[in-house]
């Protein structure tokens, strides 16, 4: 029995934009991109702006399909963390929070055993039954969060998503995700914060124009890292 | 991605409900736009043709009951699907997600709506003091077809618009020379020629029309056979778009991301 939640083989993804009517542009966003993600580990993904992080995390969602090579999932259940989805401005914050729930993985009746949690952890208790349309956007933002951190998946991926609102929310935010992030979930993260990167990773792998330029330990990968961004 | 087809039937049915929640609390009157919407078209078709053209028939108003409300139903769902999948966006970049299930959640909304609709149309009728009969259970059955008929044709329509935006335009324009082309209006058994009959009757929503008319006006039974010919068309049309959609869902959140 394999320790690994999913393999990527020699992946690519290319994007395609109209340039005129019969004609197309292509941009490649991943090229050749393999490896593997083992149980339990929390991989960090880094790379400058446009590497092709926020792709990659879209294809280990299976959110976008590849071009080329192949991906293998060995886990029922991935999840990508993201703050307010399927969110209903019409709606109150409690309809919302079931619904951005089920989105994130959980049943109906796991979601609604948790709504208290997460009401309480979003600090939003006189407001949630109230339309998120008469929230502010950190009371929204409060409210994703909440959602989001509750919910559990076999896999994680995050989008630098570390904290929302303000002072002290922020750091009981950080700090739950940080939990999270520590125990036995399986977690992508990808962020530009290099610090959370090294204390949180226990591999890193660095994206360079949609390829693989490195990948393994944190520490030599972050140093190696840091060097190439003092010199371009 | 979800763990099972339950789960994603539970998400399904839940985001449906709030979405009606959600769409009656946007006006003032709520809910009851979803009678008063149809029941406003059907005042205007009538005053057009009824009072100013001076089509009417002693029973103009059933008749135009029988046609406008169906045809309404078709046309709002067909119009709805057909940009379903561009206005779930948010999502379908976020989570993984069958892409059927937007065109099929617009398909589901409207349907719920439409039973109302039936049951005010149906109550209509007996106060306006048509004779009701056993003959009229058969209307389920093509109400069942219509669904399957709209189900295939939002299927089909929410996988062009994101690859050709500009087939919005076009949804437009045949639904309206669909409406002209049904008969909501005019009985095709006075307008036409005999030998382009059979020809008009192979559009499905005409068909269809005729055979609520029938059943409803008439106390006939349906017109069977056409309806096991749509329902076969259909199912093959949704097994055709389903294993489309198996193969090719995943380009959908790239080409709306775009």
């Amino acid at each position: 029995m394999t320790s690994d939640v999913m393999e990527l083989d020699g992946v690519s993804v290319r994007y395609k934009s109209r340039k005129s009517f019969f004609r197309h542009d292509y941009f490649s966003a991943l090229e050749d991109v393999s490896f593997t993600i083992k149980k339990g580990e929390t991989l960090g993904i880094i790379g400058t702006n446009g590497c092709g992080k926020s792709t990659l995390l879209k294809v280990l969602a299976n959110i976008y399909g590849v071009d080329g090579g192949k991906v293998t999932w060995h886990c029922r259940q991935v999840s990508l963390l993201a703050l307010a989805l399927g969110f209903d401005a019409e709606l109150s914050g409690r309809d919302n929070a079931v619904i951005s729930g089920m989105f994130l993985g959980g049943r109906k009746k796991e979601v609604l055993e948790k709504l208290d949690e997460i009401i309480e952890f979003s600090e939003l208790e006189e407001f949630i039954d109230k339309p998120i349309k008469t929230y502010s956007n950190g009371m929204r933002a409060r409210l994703g969060f909440s959602v989001a951190v509750n919910m559990h998946s076999e896999l994680l991926l995050i989008d630098e998503v570390m904290g929302v609102g303000d002072g002290k929310f922020r750091r009981k935010a950080e700090n739950a995700m940080i939990n999270k992030i520590s125990s036995n979930q399986t977690v992508v993260l990808v962020s530009h914060a290099m610090e959370q990167v090294k204390k949180l990773c226990d591999r890193v792998l660095w994206l360079d124009a949609g390829k693989v330029k490195m990948l393994g330990d944190t520490e030599l990968i972050l140093h190696e890292y840091n060097q190439f961004l003092k010199q371009h | 991605m979800f763990i099972s087809k339950a789960h994603l039937v539970e998400v399904f049915f839940t985001k449906l409900v709030l979405n009606l929640k959600s769409e009656a609390s946007k006006t003032y009157l709520s809910y009851i736009w979803w009678l008063l919407e149809p029941a406003l078209m059907v005042a205007v078709f009538y005053l057009v043709f009824a009072i100013f053209l001076a089509r009417g028939t002693p029973d103009f108003i059933i008749f135009l009951v029988c046609g406008k409300i169906p045809f309404l139903w078709f046309s709002k769902s067909i119009s709805n699907a057909s940009r379903s999948i561009v206005v779930g966006r948010g999502l379908i970049n976020q989570v993984s997600i069958p892409m059927p299930f937007f065109p099929l959640l617009v398909v589901f909304q409207d349907a719920f709506k439409q039973t109302i609709v039936f049951a005010f149309m149906f109550t209509f009728f007996a106060i306006y003091g048509l004779e009701i009969s056993w003959v009229w259970l058969s209307v389920i059955f093509i109400i069942l077809t219509q669904l399957l008929l709209i189900s295939a044709m939002s299927l089909l329509v929410a996988a062009i618009t994101p690859f050709l935006p500009d087939f919005k335009y076009l949804i437009g324009t045949a639904l309206l020379a669909l409406m002209f082309g049904s008969g909501i209006f005019y009985s095709y058994k006075d307008v036409l020629l005999p030998q382009h009959q059979q020809l008009f009757l192979m559009n499905p929503v005409a068909n269809l029309l005729k055979n609520y008319r029938q059943v409803l006006m008439e106390n006939t039974q349906p017109d069977w056979t056409a309806l096991v010919v749509i329902c076969l068309a259909s199912v093959a049309l949704i097994t055709a778009m389903t294993l489309y959609y198996r193969k090719a869902g995943t380009v959908y959140a790239r080409l709306v991301a775009q």
